[in-house]
């Protein structure tokens, strides 16, 4: 598995709105600007519904503007093709979301094998792989459970293995200690704040748990769509 | 809640695959047993009609009605393309051996021109030449005076032969009623098979003489209650290049009519092709009753495979947020949607094959005899298989370009 230089990421007046002209229209975010440089490890807080998710949609070209530009080390990725997005995502950017999604129909270890499959990874050092980031998520032995055999923390665990399975440059984790208890809170942060050490990774961790947004170098609150806040820590 | 929500889908989704599996088999199964049942009737009433020896025949309606026969099988035989013309008398008279009589079918006939209006399986079953003494009948008809000597020779039919305990070198007494004094004795000089499909255990009795004998056994040689030299049927084969083709046998057929104008004559391939008309007008009705059958299963399969597309849609939304390709989305998609219907359709075919097998294996009659006959037609399975899975590919590529258009965070929602 080629490793990709960490980018430096960009957002300049972005804007996200759902439903443009609809009836439904909704802004999501409202015009964001923010720099992200390699190896970050960012807290995002804010009231539900403020624009969270839409933001680190953005940040890992899930979505593409409505306005605005989104740059990785300057270069205009946010309106790039579907195809272009897709690639520079499996190579570069992992999601821990913030409702899972785990395909139902395979087990633990094929949802965590699945972006290694998508980049021709070997069969057998992607069984490896994977089974050694069940292991470090403290899941050994739950390889071969369906999601709707697991609890909703060990769910969230495989979540985390399968985003760090193609030994992504930035990281994206939406609530990723939401349904863990405190040890396995520490256990997972433990693991992301290694990983992005190891390769100078960017981490982008949406929380409202002040355990773990004390990790994050810096700190950024929304509200309606905007950043209202942005503390970096000295 | 959750893990219970998606188990229950999970269930859910499996159960559509086995009904979608199952529709599709039904769908499938219907036309085959149709197609095959049909097309193998009629393929047999063609070989029927095609295993005979002769391409023509000289009928009369009314009893032992075309008279004069000797006379008139001269005539026909010296229409060129004419091979043979035999006339045929088939009379119920009485057998006796010592140990008493049993009713008899018997046939008079011209040895030599009998034998080759015999079809390919018929023939086997008799000795050629045939043993009866007087090949062309000329001795005793003598020109219709009957005054000539007659053979007394007879051929009977295995059955009667194993029945009556009756070999080869004995002698029988053959009487035109019920009383062996006023009958003539017979010598055994062979015997001849009898298919057991066409003639029942009766029938399987006969006897085959020369057909002077029987005239003059019968009656109907002539004289009062009976016109003269009376037989059945004459049965006329023409040439190989002109029973195969089918306008030249038409016009021998006019000219055997001309010489007849009072006598029906049919020919067998005008028949056959109508009897092919007519199978193909029914495979086509079959075709189309079960098309009935095969749309709704394939309209079945569209929705199913739309259903599972819809359904599947969170999960294409997370293939395609962790970035994979949406070329390897659909095609494992349209994979699926394929080995399904693959799937469904052989389920079809032998599930079809082996409701014939039941039919014929268990149930009476026509049914089953129908079903015995069936034609399992590797080409038209072959299409009707590769129809199925090219519609599901069709219907699978449609669903899979609706949900990879649509955006990631809407799939996901
Ligand atoms: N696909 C969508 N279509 C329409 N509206 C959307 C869509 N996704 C999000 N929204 C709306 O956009 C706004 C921002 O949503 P977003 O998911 O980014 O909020 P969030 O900050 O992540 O909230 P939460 O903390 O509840 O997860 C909300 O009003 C939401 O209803
Ligand atoms: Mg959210």
């Amino acid at each position: 598995m080629s490793e990709k230089s960490v980018p430096s990421i960009e957002l300049s007046q972005v804007v996200r709105t759902y439903g443009a002209g609809g009836p439904e229209e909704v802004r999501a975010l409202r015009g964001v600007d923010l720099t992200i440089p390699p190896g970050e490890f960012v807290s995002v807080a804010g009231p539900s519904g403020c624009g969270k998710t839409t933001l680190l949609n953005l940040l890992g070209l899930l979505d593409s503007p409505t306005s605005g530009e989104v740059r990785w080390d300057s270069e205009s990725v946010g309106q790039k093709s579907d195809r272009a997005r897709a690639r520079l995502r499996l190579e570069g950017v992992g999601f821990i979301f913030q409702r899972f999604y785990l395909l139902p129909t395979l087990t633990a270890r094929e949802n965590v094998e699945l972006p290694m499959r998508a980049l021709r990874v070997p069969r057998g050092e992607r069984t490896r792989r994977a089974s050694q980031l069940l292991e470090e998520v403290g899941l050994q032995g739950r390889e071969r459970a369906f999601p709707h055999q697991l609890s909703g923390g060990e769910e969230q665990r495989v979540a985390v293995a399968r985003a760090l399975a193609n030994r992504p440059g930035l990281l994206l984790a939406d609530e990723p200690t939401g349904e863990l208890d405190s040890g396995n809170t520490q256990a997972i942060l433990s693991l992301l704040e290694r990983v992005r050490q190891d390769r100078n990774a960017s981490l982008v961790v949406v929380t409202h748990n002040p355990d773990v947004a004390r990790r994050a170098r810096r700190h950024l609150t929304m509200r309606d769509g905007a950043v209202v806040e942005d503390v970096r820590e000295a | 809640m959750m893990g219970w929500g998606r188990g229950r889908s999970l269930r859910h989704s499996r159960l559509q695959l086995v009904l979608a599996v199952a529709a599709i088999a039904t769908a499938v199964a219907l036309p085959v047993v149709l197609v095959s049942v049909g097309g193998g009737v009629s393929a047999h009433e063609l070989a029927n009609l095609q295993n005979a020896g002769y391409q023509i025949v000289v009928s009369a309606a009314g009893l032992h009605g075309i008279t004069h026969s000797h006379n008139y099988t001269d005539q026909i035989l010296s229409i060129p393309g004419v091979t043979a013309a035999s006339p045929v008398l088939s009379v119920t008279i009485d057998a006796f051996t010592h140990s008493g009589g049993t009713p008899v079918l018997a046939e008079g006939v011209i040895p030599d021109q009998f034998y080759p209006t015999l079809g390919p399986t018929e023939s086997g079953l008799f000795p050629s030449p045939l043993p009866l003494g007087d090949p062309t009948d000329d001795v005793h008809f003598a020109h219709g005076t009957y005054s000539g000597s007659a053979t007394y020779d007879v051929l009977v039919s295995t059955p009667y032969a194993a029945a009556h305990s009756v070999s080869v070198g004995q002698q029988l007494v053959l009487s035109p009623v019920a009383n062996r004094s006023l009958g003539t004795t017979y010598n055994v000089t062979g015997t001849f098979g009898v298919p057991p499909t066409v003639l029942g255990p009766t029938g399987a009795f006969a006897v085959l003489v020369p057909l002077s004998d029987l005239q003059a056994m019968t009656g109907y040689a002539g004289g009062s209650a009976v016109a003269p030299d009376a037989v059945d049927t004459i049965e006329v084969a023409a040439t190989g290049s002109i029973a195969t083709n089918p306008s030249a046998l038409n016009d021998l057929r006019n000219e055997v009519q001309a010489l007849f104008p009072y006598y029906g004559v049919s020919s067998l391939t005008q028949e056959a092709q109508q009897l092919q008309s007519a199978s193909g007008v029914l495979t086509g009705f079959y075709l189309a009753l079960s098309s009935v059958g095969l749309s709704v299963g394939l309209l079945f399969l569209a929705l199913v495979l739309l259903r599972r597309v819809e359904a599947d849609r969170r999960s294409i939304g997370i293939r395609r947020a962790l970035g994979i390709s949406g070329r390897s989305i659909a095609g494992e998609i349209v994979w699926n949607g394929a080995t399904l219907a693959l799937m469904g359709a052989a389920a079809g075919v032998i599930g079809g094959y082996l409701i014939v097998e039941a039919l014929a294996a268990w149930t009476s009659s026509a049914v089953q005899e129908a079903a015995q006959l069936a034609v399992f037609d590797p080409v038209i399975l072959g299409e009707l298989v590769a129809g199925v899975v090219g519609l599901s590919l069709l219907a699978g590529a449609v669903a899979t370009r609706t949900a990879l258009r649509m955006p990631i965070s809407e799939a996901l929602r």
